[in-house]
């Protein structure tokens, strides 16, 4: 209870600094910065779904991002949908993608849905690759329009309704995100994780709460790519890359899976460092895998699991008094 | 909690000629029992006898090659396992399984499921009545961890609890589906004497307040002979005999079975 509580405050003091950003700075660059932090919060989080209650390691969730951001740039160029329904409707289809590729891989675990999942995301590269009457192929979707009033807007104005629509993404993500973890779905969820047949033997379909925790990280990353491709207005089929899948893993990794803060602060941090290390070049990625080694080393539960490690070590002395006692009855 | 029980006509569940063959081996062959409502069932029977097999059967993590299983006279013979908790038949495993890496309060809170259960949309947007049952489960879920005498642990990880405690928990845990029959599969494995002493008080507690009937499979027969008002003795898949826990006991083919054929293999 304590734990949700002390969550809940962190979302919402997170993102009330967010929200405070655009107020006090007006430097456009600042601002880019700050709307990829929010984007890669988004699917940091919807990764974080999957990784974190479904409890398999999902290589492949650049296929609902890609998907996601194709749909947004199709509907907009080809059929003229605005921003507001495509982002929306690029989730739709994601969480449809989702449904799709869940029946066949929540079936299998360990390094078999890896694959799996994996080789779903190649397939969609391969299909926006050589689609080429839909996809416009390697070349990519140019151009994808941008909101009507922001032609009045300048750069800033532009700079900041995207950082707005962004903010509220993520105050989306982060309330779906919490409402489901702590409901009954859930705990659901986490049951099927840590042991099938105890979830079966409560009354738990195992299948519709992986589902679910897959759908869900789906939909969400299915908008933040919508939402990719008309700030960026450009769609290529790099979006399927493992170059995003990285990204994601890492700040995922840092921040804590299972937590719900933990990826905020892997979006922030790794977003912060791949701007910082820019003049690092190829060195760059090496840093990387080097941090991540070091993460999963030193801290395997991120930098959430930390915290939460270091609370719970400095409540331990309470348990451990009454401990002695319980053994003596019992003995 | 008891009302819950009184108010559904308690069901029995019937289990006729029930068998398993794994390619040519016969693992449980031709078992037949009842489970009356009210009523503690133990299964007994040397290693190998075939009682979780038993168990596997009845709750439809195995589907049976022959025989049926009724509950409530109602056929459910190969329902899947979350159907058949949903019916009312809730197990525990032989391997000691909770959910470890959360603590004793959240994995009776997740034994729940069942009555917090709510339309997907309501998981988004939960109202005052989603608030209300949340509360409930927390509060019956308290309830059961003491009635279980884990009240100080409620709060510590199920990772750290000692051998007795895991025991208690995975009761509690299988107690909080809110099930008719309790189908329990050597809980008091790896307990001394006296823990199984009390294990035995705590069943014949819960046997008509917080669950029906229970069937449990056990090797400890001090615990099995005194909390049961009927044993059924498995062996080699079969079953031996059936009766009270004295005529059972004084059976010559369960002496047999257990110690070996006129002490010859002894």
């Amino acid at each position: 209870m304590t734990m949700m509580k002390l969550e809940r405050h962190c979302l919402v003091a997170l993102m009330a600094l967010a929200a405070l950003l655009p107020l006090v700075v007006r430097d456009q660059y600042v601002l880019h910065i700050g709307i990829m932090v929010l984007f890669y919060a988004v699917l940091a989080s919807s990764l974080n779904l999957v990784v974190g209650y479904v409890g398999e390691f999902s290589l492949g969730h650049t296929a609902f991002l890609g998907t996601g951001a194709y749909a947004a740039a199709i509907l907009s160029t080809q059929y003229g949908w605005p921003m507001w329904a495509t982002v929306p409707v690029a989730g739709l289809l994601a969480a449809l993608v989702g449904v799709v590729i869940g029946a066949i891989t929540l079936r299998l675990q360990g390094p078999f849905f890896v694959i799996v999942t994996l080789s779903f995301a190649e397939v969609l590269r391969l299909v926006a690759d050589n689609w080429i009457a839909l996809t416009n192929g390697p070349m990519g979707i140019a151009g994808v329009p941008q909101p009507a009033l922001l032609s009045e807007a300048g750069n800033l104005g532009a700079k900041q309704f995207y950082y707005g629509v962004a903010w509220v993404l993520l105050a989306v993500t982060l309330y779906l995100s919490f409402r489901f973890v702590h409901s009954n779905a859930g705990r659901a969820a986490v049951a099927v994780r840590e042991n099938r047949y105890v979830a079966q033997s409560i009354g738990i379909r195992p299948l519709s709460y992986s589902m679910l925790a897959l759908v869900l990280g789906a939909l969400l990353s299915g908008m933040a790519g919508g939402f990719y491709a008309h700030y960026i207005s450009f769609v290529g089929p790099e979006m399927f890359r493992f170059a995003f899948m990285v990204s994601m893993i890492i700040m995922v990794l840092i921040g804590g899976k299972g937590t719900l803060v933990g990826p905020l602060i892997g979006a922030l941090l790794v977003t912060f460092l791949e701007e910082y290390l820019r003049e690092a070049k190829e060195l760059r990625l090496s840093i990387f895998g080097l941090a991540v080694i070091a993460i999963v080393l030193f801290l395997p539960r991120g930098l959430m699991g930390f915290v939460v490690q270091w609370r719970a070590a400095r409540a331990a002395p309470a348990p451990q008094a009454a401990a002695p006692k319980a053994q003596g009855s019992a003995a | 909690m008891s009302a819950t029980h009184a108010s559904t006509a308690a069901r029995a569940l019937e289990v006729r000629g029930l068998g398993k063959s794994f390619g040519g081996i016969h693992a449980v062959r031709d078992i037949s029992f009842d489970v009356r409502p009210g009523e503690i069932v133990g299964l007994i029977g040397p290693n190998g006898a075939g009682k979780t097999t038993c168990f596997n059967l009845i709750t439809g993590f195995y589907s049976p090659s022959a025989g049926r299983v009724r509950f409530g006279g109602t056929d459910v013979t190969g329902r899947k396992p979350y159907h058949m908790a949903r019916m009312g038949i809730v197990r525990s495993f032989q391997k000691t399984n909770i959910l470890k890496s959360l603590t004793v309060l959240e994995n009776v809170l997740t034994g729940h499921y069942m009555a917090a259960r709510q339309p997907l949309w309501r998981t988004f947007f939960p109202g005052r009545a989603v608030r209300a049952t949340e509360a409930a489960a927390r509060e019956s879920a308290e309830r059961i961890v003491r009635t279980m005498g884990l009240a100080h642990r409620m709060d510590t990880p199920a990772s750290v609890l000692s051998c007795g405690e895991l025991r208690l928990l995975e009761v509690a845990l299988a107690l909080a589906a809110k099930p008719e029959i309790l189908m329990l599969d050597e809980p008091a494995a790896g307990l001394n004497s006296q823990e199984a002493r009390q294990f035995g008080e705590i069943l014949r507690t819960v046997r008509g307040t917080l669950v029906s009937s229970i069937l449990i499979v056990e090797h400890n027969m001090g615990l099995v002979m005194g909390v049961s008002d009927r044993v059924v003795v498995m062996h080699f898949g079969q079953k031996l005999a059936e009766g009270t826990p004295a005529q059972v006991q004084a059976d010559s083919r369960v002496v047999e079975a257990y110690l070996g054929g006129g002490g010859k293999k002894k």
